[in-house]
């Protein structure tokens, strides 16, 4: 296209031009991919804060039978995301006593599938993975990591209250989520 | 025309593209074996038609993802063809891409085209990530479970565990925001990846040429791509589709509830193309779990990976590679074992140590079993008795348990007599008994039953043939009044040493205790008289002496320290305080209780109507919840006295009042009554319906699944098609009369024109 010749130094010139031109480019689109990408992907990272604990009334516990597991429903009024939501939970309570109980969370600690218990073999056993845990809690079989988690309750003129939590599943501490 | 054409493809590279995709000779010449790639990508685009037309109506929320696809399925023309083919699509595709990828194997592809081999590992991977994120999207049990299981096991790769399992869910819980991750993945992350991925993948094998035929001697001579290879594509398409829309037809995908974390009695297996992993998972227990996790997939996809890089070997004869080829059969044998042991495997949990005591105690047990009792036992388990008594916790829970002590005390005669006959037991007047008569067994059968039964007791009673003979007279009196209190279904509510009904509460030592006879007896005759709240019926047709007896038979579950005598009034008032709640129910207690006025009885249709539930589920909650007074399978149930009909209505058939053509007012009706329970007609009804939504004895998931067991029993479908476009049975016979004409007119065709 270019009717006139070109002088040596002007080439050489206009070479540096252009290899500074592609440098500039790649910086450019670099800097515009790193500026957007971080938060971008920040986006996708989202774990909301740890929820304010309170006790929930879970209820009366006079007509357990001592020794015998029974999982006792409650509602609860919970925040998932932007829904508010009234949601059922569920816990396996134990009571020694009139004023001592065993309390733990439905959640099987190896993949967080609900647990069973078993009248027979007087166990909680998990349908999911097989594991299988003693009335105390501890497992006794299959690939649950720890024994299952007791939750922070009180007993209050015969009734019980919970602290709902959930803990990180598949590891062998108890790390609270 | 020609003109236009001419001036489109002079501006825009039609030829070029057209080259690029099907301009290849292909050595050796076309044949069915290569086939499965493009059948991949038939069902590529089938999935992405039938996707993008359940996007019309799908909406990713939790409380509505479930409704949406039903509403899809039930109520929109070919809604259940669209639903269905995706799902089978599904399935295909991941058994086409096994196929496909054992296909390039055993020709010995990957030799030629290493790269084409790597992007297909990609695409493997991609396949399956699709179908994980897919089957969340209905927010059913089993698409709830995979997703909660799954994102739990991708939480447990070491290192980035927690943010991927972040990543995947948007925060800890398997709630709204996992759902619409999963969607954004399932559709809008995997799928393009796919489509780019499938691109590169032909991309490649264009670049480097197709492999064709192992073959040298055949491979001098090649064949066209188009149109002799396409055409053999084209066949095996059909046939993929006609095997899609015939499974679509004639298996449809079950409904299999709502998702719901309360209802345990739904047990979680994955989908078949994870059971590999699943079953592999259980081999590596407590710290060993992250390589289950990790590194059994890591492996998986690793030896995929070599394989190019170790077999350097340029010979693509199979026949001439046996290790290349035992290695294949090692793999696939692998993956085919481990999938079949987790199908196979119960899931729920099988200790050694328990299993052994279990022998110990049948070995020690077995020399004391005489051949009576086995006969007995046998005998016993034909005849069906199992429906309804229960034996060592196993069996139906309409009359009682017949281990341990329920038979104590009891003769050969009293037991030949009670199954022969078992109105002899319970005169005239008294409470009914629900129990058939065994009259057809002869002799010697029921002499061996009876050893049986008695053997259950515990080797108490052999020796006492007369009845309750050298017995205090209070245990008697206690074992008569379990009779009565059997056969007025309070085992229907109540629990005792684990076994009944979980609307009361347990009638064991803690809930008794301190609790003298008249505290009783008003309990039973007047429950309203201890709390104005209780929703117990009052059981005000007994006699004095059954009263009594019952009376007796509550103290004994008590370890005797109430005894018979009234403890006074100083137990009395704090006992009752806690009595006044339990009312209600244990399992709801602390909710609002229910009036028990009957306006409590009436009320609005509830939200399980609409949620198509799962009647397999429905017939375990069944079993669970309703088997003791509605009988086994709805068929009828336990004595009611005081009420017009006399006994629990039967469930099948149900009232005809309830039924309805339109299986959405059938399951309406019958919703109201499981919702807020019902009062029989009559005088002084013993038993009555429960609230069971209302009480929150049961989520209304839980109360959807009986809807559908029970419209099933009656013969209708929860999940039926109202508005099927063509009836599915229908659409099929067209689809195959199309084939068969397609075929004869192309046979015809050959005649005529004397093509090969």
């Amino acid at each position: 296209m270019q009717d006139k010749p070109v002088s040596e130094k002007n080439e050489q010139g206009l070479t540096e031009r252009r290899s500074f031109l592609k440098w500039l480019i790649g910086a450019l689109t670099a800097m515009i991919g790193l500026i957007t990408g971080i938060p971008f992907l920040r986006v996708l990272i989202n774990s909301a804060p740890l929820q304010k604990l309170s006790y929930v009334e879970v209820g009366d516990i006079s007509s357990l039978s001592i020794g015998q597991p029974q999982d006792m429903n409650f509602q609860v009024r919970v925040t998932d995301a932007y829904l508010q939501q009234e949601v059922t939970r569920s816990v396996w309570v134990i009571k020694h006593s009139s004023t001592e109980m065993m309390v733990f969370s439905p959640i099987c600690t190896h993949l967080g599938c609900h647990y069973k218990w078993n009248p027979q073999t007087r166990h909680f056993e998990c349908p999911c993975h097989a594991s299988v845990f003693a009335v105390d809690g501890k497992v006794i079989g299959g690939p649950a990591p720890r024994s299952l988690d007791t939750l922070p309750h009180k007993i209050e003129n015969g009734r019980l209250y919970v602290e709902w939590k959930r803990f990180k599943v598949g590891v062998s501490d108890k790390v609270r989520v | 025309m020609n003109r236009l054409w001419k001036w489109f493809t002079d501006r825009w590279p039609y030829y070029q593209l057209r080259d690029l995709f099907l301009k290849e000779d292909i050595p050796g010449g076309a044949s069915f074996a290569y086939t499965l790639g493009t059948s991949l990508i038939t069902i590529f685009v089938l999935q992405a038609v039938s996707g993008i037309l359940q996007l019309f109506y799908y909406v990713p929320t939790v409380d509505h993802a479930y409704d949406s696809v039903s509403y899809l399925r039930t109520e929109v023309p070919f809604g259940w063809l669209v639903h269905n083919m995706h799902y089978w699509g599904a399935q295909a595709m991941v058994l086409i891409v096994a196929l496909h990828m054992m296909r390039v194997f055993i020709w010995g592809a990957y030799k030629k085209t290493p790269l084409t081999w790597f992007i297909g590992i990609g695409l493997v991977l991609t396949v399956m990530a699709i179908s994980f994120t897919g089957a969340p999207l209905i927010w059913d049990q089993a698409g709830y479970w995979a997703g909660e299981v799954g994102s739990s096991i991708a939480g447990q790769v070491p290192l980035v565990g927690d943010l991927q399992k972040i990543i995947l869910r948007g925060g800890e819980e398997m709630g709204q925001l996992a759902l619409s991750r999963f969607f954004v993945f399932h559709i809008g992350v995997f799928v393009p990846f796919l489509a780019l991925l499938v691109g590169a993948h032909v991309a490649s094998f264009r670049t480097s040429g197709v492999g064709g035929s192992w073959n040298e001697e055949k491979q001098r001579l090649t064949g066209p791509l188009w149109p002799d290879q396409i055409f053999k594509d084209m066949v095996t398409a059909s046939v993929v589709f006609f095997c899609l829309i015939t499974l679509s037809v004639f298996s449809p995908v079950p409904f299999s509830g709502s998702a719901d974390t309360l209802n345990i009695s739904y047990v979680p297996k994955p989908e078949w193309n994870f059971l590999f992993l699943y079953q592999a998972l259980k081999y590596f227990p407590g710290t060993l779990e992250p390589i289950g996790a990790a590194g059994v997939p890591a492996i998986f996809v690793l030896l995929l990976l070599i394989v190019p890089l170790v077999d350097r070997n340029p010979e693509r004869n199979p026949f001439r590679r046996p290790v290349a080829m035992a290695c294949l059969f090692a793999y696939a044998g692998a993956v085919l074992a481990l999938t079949i042991i987790g199908y196979l495997s119960p899931g729920f949990a099988q200790i050694p140590e328990i299993k052994e005591t279990k022998a110990t105690e049948q070995k020690a047990a077995a020399p004391q079993v005489s051949p009576e009792v086995k006969r007995g036992e046998q005998i016993f388990r034909s005849s069906g008795c199992l429906n309804c008594h229960k034996v060592h916790g196993e069996g139906g829970s309409v009359g009682p348990e017949l281990a341990g002590v329920t038979l104590k005390g009891k003769s050969r005669q009293w037991l030949t007599d009670q199954i022969t006959n078992p109105r002899l037991h319970f005169p005239k007047g008294g409470p009914k008994t629900t129990m058939t008569a065994f009259s057809n067994l002869s002799k010697d059968e029921l002499n061996d039953i009876a050893s049986y039964l008695m053997s259950l007791t515990g080797g108490g009673n052999t020796a006492a043939e007369a009845p309750g003979g050298g017995q205090k007279n209070s245990t008697k009196e206690a074992e008569k009044g379990k009779q009565v209190f059997e056969a007025n279904g309070c085992s229907g509510c109540h629990k005792v040493n684990g076994q009944g009904g979980s609307v009361g509460p347990e009638l064991s030592d803690s809930t008794l205790r301190g609790k003298d006879r008249q505290w009783l007896a008003d309990q039973i005759t007047n429950p309203k008289s201890h709390d104005p709240n209780s929703i117990m019926p009052a059981l005000t047709n007994l006699s004095k002496e059954q009263l009594d007896n019952l009376v007796s038979y509550l103290m004994s579950l008590t370890v005797g320290a109430s005894s018979a005598a009234p403890s006074g009034g100083e137990g009395g008032p704090v006992a009752q305080q806690g009595q006044k709640k339990t009312a209600v129910s244990s399992e709801v207690a602390g909710l609002p209780e229910v009036p028990s006025e009957e306006k409590a009885l009436e009320g609005p249709v509830g939200r399980a109507a609409f949620i198509i539930g799962s009647a397999e589920n429905g017939a375990d909650l069944y079993k669970e919840q309703c088997l003791s007074c509605h009988g086994v399978g709805g068929k009828g149930g336990l004595p009611n006295p005081g009420s017009d009909d006399g006994t629990v209505p039967p469930l099948d058939p149900i009232d005809r009042k309830l039924h309805n053509a339109d299986v959405r007012v059938f399951a309406a009706n019958i919703d109201k009554i499981i919702q807020h329970g019902s009062m029989p007609s009559g005088p002084h009804p013993a038993l009555h319906m429960p609230a069971w939504g209302d009480t929150r004895s049961l989520t209304q998931e839980e109360i959807s699944n009986l809807e559908a067991y029970i419209l099933k029993l009656n013969g209708s479908d929860r999940g039926q098609i109202i508005n099927p476009g063509i009836e599915p049975r229908m659409f099929f016979f067209i689809v195959a009369g199309l084939y068969v004409l397609l075929i004869l007119i192309q046979g015809g065709i050959r005649i005529k024109k004397n093509i090969p």
